[in-house]
């Protein structure tokens, strides 16, 4: 009897997990073509870009400044 | 005052523990859940921690993290905005675990840990350069940080004086060495994120010279060096931005073939890849280091990051710029960086001078004779007990010397990938086949893999071809140098084709007994060096508990493991014997 209902505890959680997991295929297919996809084409007809993916031969250097130093101790709290 | 340094959800999730400035304890998640590179919270590890001090988490003053995560959740979108709708299957298999957990690691820190006071965020690079800053014996120095990614950089370099870091320039993501190296592992069938340093050691048996080997001119085409070390890569050979796998079909065309099944037979061309890569990697490197000597002028060079573990790179830093010093973290990659946030709080955000140089790396939990005794009382194992520290050197090096693979099990567990003498395996350098009998009795790897030498500080002039002045990271096996021409031949075991080796050297005061073990082991084959290589399963993580290490013996080919004060025999305990190889990974 035990076992059985531990079985069925086990099918219970699976039949979750199942669940959740096609919630969340919808979910995030639904965020990435609507929210990612518009704002990605939007972006791209007025020329922005997010990542800079080209080589470029002319530059003489790809350093960029970061001129990271010590903060303000508030600084350290937040997670950006 | 304590201060926690913590690192997880991405790989190798660690923890450190400072008291007062003092790195106290640092252990990797992986060896107490045994399941290698383990990313998730390091439950465990900060459990040790506070247990190594007696201490419950309400003592703890700050607990430090290793990253900014919203600007890694951010470079994530932008990949997500950049490459759509190439993405979509990324966006699937990633975006749940940073809902889950990556964007909740406040939430998760308090409830695991039952804490309640402050929570700081340093920047990923700003804590790989204290990991190797702070805890370093410069006053001041040049500092490179090189690895896959952090939230957005993947290389820095700046300066660091006293308490103080600076870091002035970035490479920003894609274009990382650090992910190079890893498409290039991928490429060649092996696993990304491990290893790595199996490319390193592939690398000699390719062609080393760059006019001959063809594939070093088709990689270079991949990848634009500036003068001062600064490159980008040409993302159309790439695809680890949008998608799980990393090389392109453009990259298999360029390299002639596609990605080699991780069965498939290395060839000569997979080898000369190897090479043309790794001569690729130390070409930039040393192109920047040359350039951060001019703009920074010191002398010291402190180097973190994934890619400071490239130790044949490392081993040629002091010849090829103007450096004379250099240190590294014996942990540069990820899980050393809950050192460098735990340091920069208490150093940098509080203002407090440095104490904490890092003289070794045995800084992981540990067990007393009588735990061990209890241990193999009650696993009803057979023992065998030394009356003292000089038997146990003697048996030891005589049954080394006779050729017999020994689990070495001592101390405290080495912080970092390395086994330094702690949780090794040992054996014999001298014989030609040991090479061929560790690869049959335990590790089953693959044959081009060198086993590496460890060598007391004081004599590894005579053997090895070093730098004028030895630096002191080769305690922490992160230096190749060549081996001296006239004793190749004589330590066949631990000479890498190329005739390199990846020593380890050793000091009495680091640790008196294996110290003590190589030199009696010298005694008798008037060579003291011996073989050292990690004490563990194939795949699993290094060995943490008496367990681990009587497990590892039983499923191997281990002949004796010496454990604290206790010799067990293998062939005395078969009843606990067991096919290691079934669980054997990667």
């Amino acid at each position: 009897m035990k076992k059985l209902f531990e079985d069925f505890k086990k099918g219970q959680k699976a039949f979750g997990d199942d669940i959740s997991s096609v919630v969340n295929f919808v979910l995030l297919t639904f965020t990435y073509f609507v929210g990612v996809g518009l704002t990605s084409i939007f972006a791209k007809i007025i020329g922005k870009h997010f990542l800079e993916l080209n080589i470029k031969k002319d530059k003489e250097t790809y350093w960029s400044e970061l001129n990271l130093n010590k903060e303000p101790m508030e600084n350290y709290y937040r997670q950006f | 005052m304590y201060i926690l340094g913590i690192s997880c959800f991405y790989h190798d999730s660690s923890a450190a523990l400072l008291r007062d400035g003092k790195i106290v304890a640092a252990a990797q998640e992986e060896r107490f859940t045994r399941k290698k590179h383990d990313d998730s919270f390091p439950e465990n590890a900060i459990k040790y921690c506070l247990e190594s001090q007696e201490i419950t988490i309400n003592e703890i003053d700050y607990i430090g993290f290793y990253e900014k995560p919203l600007l890694k959740f951010e470079r994530l979108l932008y990949q997500h905005l950049e490459m759509f709708p190439k993405s979509y299957a990324k966006f699937l298999s990633s975006l749940p675990s940073w809902l889950n957990e990556k964007l909740r690691i406040i939430k998760t820190i308090k409830k695991k840990l039952k804490y309640k006071k402050d929570i700081l965020f340093i920047q990923h690079h700003m804590a790989h350069a204290a990991s190797s800053f702070l805890p370093s014996p410069f006053k001041e120095a040049a500092i490179l940080t090189i690895d896959g990614v952090g939230e957005w950089t993947t290389t820095t370099y700046g300066f660091g004086k006293d308490n103080e870091i600076k870091l002035f320039k970035e490479i920003k993501f894609p274009h990382s060495i650090g992910l190079l190296y890893s498409t290039i592992t991928a490429y060649l069938g092996f696993s990304v994120n491990n290893s790595e340093y199996k490319i390193m050691g592939l690398a000699p048996y390719g062609n080393m010279d760059k006019k001959i080997n063809p594939y070093y001119e088709k990689l270079k085409q991949v990848i634009d060096i500036k003068d001062d070390g600064s490159y980008r890569l040409d993302m159309s050979f790439f695809k680890y931005h949008y998608s799980g796998r990393m090389p392109t079909k453009k990259l298999c065309n360029l390299l002639g073939g596609k990605i080699r099944n991780s069965k498939e037979e290395l060839t000569q061309r997979h080898k000369d890849i190897a090479a043309a890569l790794q001569l690729i990697t130390e070409e930039v490197l040393i192109k920047i280091l040359n350039y951060v000597h001019e703009v920074v002028k010191s002398e010291n060079i402190v180097l973190s990051g994934g890619v400071a573990l490239n130790s044949v790179a490392n081993g040629k830093i002091l010849k090829n710029t103007k450096f004379k010093k250099i240190w590294i973290n014996p942990d540069p990659g990820d899980g050393g960086t809950n050192i460098g946030v735990a340091l920069y709080i208490y150093n940098a955000l509080l203002g407090n001078q440095r104490n904490s140089v890092l003289k070794d790396a045995y800084l992981g939990s540990e067990f007393s004779n009588e735990e061990i005794r209890k241990f193999l009382e009650d696993k009803n194992i057979k023992y065998y007990e030394f009356r003292d520290e000089k038997e146990l050197i003697g048996t030891t090096a005589k049954l080394i010397f006779e050729n017999n693979v020994i689990g070495w099990f001592q101390g405290k567990m080495e912080y970092g990938p390395r086994a330094l003498g702690n949780r090794s395996i040992l054996s014999n350098p001298c014989d030609s086949k040991m090479k061929e009998i560790l690869n049959l009795k335990v590790k089953h790897r693959e044959k081009f893999r060198p086993f590496a030498p460890v060598v007391c500080r004081k004599d590894v002039s005579k053997y090895f071809d070093c730098d004028k002045t030895l630096p002191e990271i080769t305690d922490f096996m992160l230096m190749v140098y060549p081996i001296k021409e006239k004793w190749r031949k004589k330590i066949p075991a631990v000479t890498h084709v190329d005739g390199s080796g990846r020593l380890q050297t050793i000091r009495k005061e680091q640790n008196p007994i294996y110290y003590g073990l190589i030199k009696e082991f010298g005694k008798k084959s008037k060579i003291p060096i011996l073989i050292n290589t990690s004490f563990n399963i194939r795949g699993e993580p290094i060995v943490c508990s008496p367990d681990d290490a009587y497990k590892c013996m039983m499923g191997t080919g281990i002949d004796y493991l010496i454990i604290g004060n206790f010799l067990i025999k293998r062939e005395d305990n078969l009843k606990d014997a067991w096919d290691g190889e079934k669980i054997a990974g990667d």
